[in-house]
């Protein structure tokens, strides 16, 4: 009975893998179950729950919308990115080892921030190169659409950097760091930024919205295989394919004519059902 | 395995395990040897497929045995049709002690 604590511990804190629709549920259910189990074996069976919790999850029919509703449209990515690099931030001045509390240490920061700033940069740039080229776009684009893809883009790389720094500050002070920690540190983020600008509408940079798989692996002669993701105000789709074919190996963005605009609601931002 | 699923062997025993009367999770468990990580996530996994379908004992039945309700588990047409094709790619799944038989221990 001294460990009836740790069983429900254990099984409280796998409930919270489990989706917040179905956790009361399957709290109860696998509390139920261990009141017919041994004591002796009583911690390896609620340790499995972490498993079913984590299968339930990946397998509900009705998932929660995740982060990526938050940052579907470009000001809230944005707005989010502000607030996180804020808090960072405000962690970096109570950091002691930031130094941001000495005379010189904002001078320093900035310096620092600069540095990495331009460290970022050059990163981006061979992480582009590594990940292949951005959707081409048959349909040439306006310099005012280029010029807000551009805006856009530096505005994430300046925001992720206080980011990065705290993020290298603190796991710093709790472990050292070697030269591949600072390389992934850097990847990373770079990654994900240009991974976040190659799933948006060039001409309104929402996020796409419902992948479909088009094709399969054992079909490529003359026809290519992969996801296509649309934007939901209608502007266009965007294919990915899955083989680096000569016909088909970069990303294509497809723009939709205005015929197509009475499927997309203009107002809402979503499709017409 | 014309028409039928192809079953893991694991997915089989569990299956064959309540074919033969272990019908609560724990005591497939108890009858199979596999951990509560492996037959939990099964047992919906053959719910989802419908081979099998889970009912939740009624409560005035577990309040008067002073026990909590448990879910126990059936076969379903497709999971007969499933655990007999299972059979005759797995025949050792007949040596599976039934519910009866652990009991008589």
């Amino acid at each position: 009975m001294k460990r009836e604590w740790l069983y429900h511990t254990i099984l409280r804190t796998a409930s919270l893998v489990a989706p917040g629709d179905q956790r009361a549920d399957w709290l109860d259910g696998w509390r139920s179950e261990l009141w017919y189990v041994p004591r002796r074996g009583a911690t390896r069976f609620c340790l499995g729950a972490f498993r079913d919790a984590l299968w339930l999850r990946r397998n509900n029919p009705n998932p929660r919308p995740g982060i990526g509703i938050h940052v579907e449209s470009p000001l809230s990515c944005l707005g989010l990115l502000a607030i996180l690099a804020a808090i960072c931030l405000a962690i970096m001045v109570h950091v002691p080892c930031a130094g941001l509390e000495s005379p010189g240490g904002i001078g320093d920061f900035a310096r620092g921030m600069a540095g990495m700033l331009i460290l970022s940069f050059g990163l981006l740039a061979a992480t582009r190169a590594a990940m292949g080229r951005s959707g081409r776009e048959p349909h040439p684009m306006t310099w005012r659409a280029r010029l807000r893809l551009g805006i856009f883009l530096a505005l994430k790389i300046a925001l992720i950097q206080p980011i990065l720094l705290c993020g290298l500050l603190v796991c710093s002070a709790l472990a050292p760091v070697g030269a591949m920690g600072l390389w992934a540190f850097w990847a990373l983020p770079c990654h994900w930024v240009l991974k976040d600008q190659q799933r948006r509408c060039p001409v309104c940079l929402r996020l796409l919205t419902d992948p479909v798989r088009i094709g399969s692996a054992s079909r490529t002669f003359l026809e290519w295989y992969g996801a296509e993701s649309t934007c939901s105000r209608g502007h266009g789709l965007l294919h990915c394919s899955e083989t680096s074919a000569s016909y088909a190996g970069e990303p294509e963005w497809l723009c939709l004519g205005d015929s197509w605009s009475g499927l997309f609601s203009e107002t809402a931002g979503v499709r017409q059902r | 395995m014309p028409g039928g699923p192809r079953l893991s062997h694991t997915t089989a025993m569990i299956l064959q395990a309540i074919g033969i009367g272990h019908i609560y999770g724990y005591t497939v468990m108890e009858a199979t040897g596999l951990p509560s990580g492996t037959v939990y996530p099964a047992l919906r996994r053959l719910e989802r497929d419908q081979l099998i379908r889970s009912q939740r004992e009624r409560q005035s039945v577990a309040d008067a045995a002073l026990r909590p309700a448990r879910t126990y588990y059936r076969l379903t047409r497709s999971g007969e049709a499933a655990l007999e094709a299972s059979r005759k790619r797995y025949p050792l799944l007949l040596k599976l002690a039934s519910a009866e038989e652990v009991q008589n221990k």
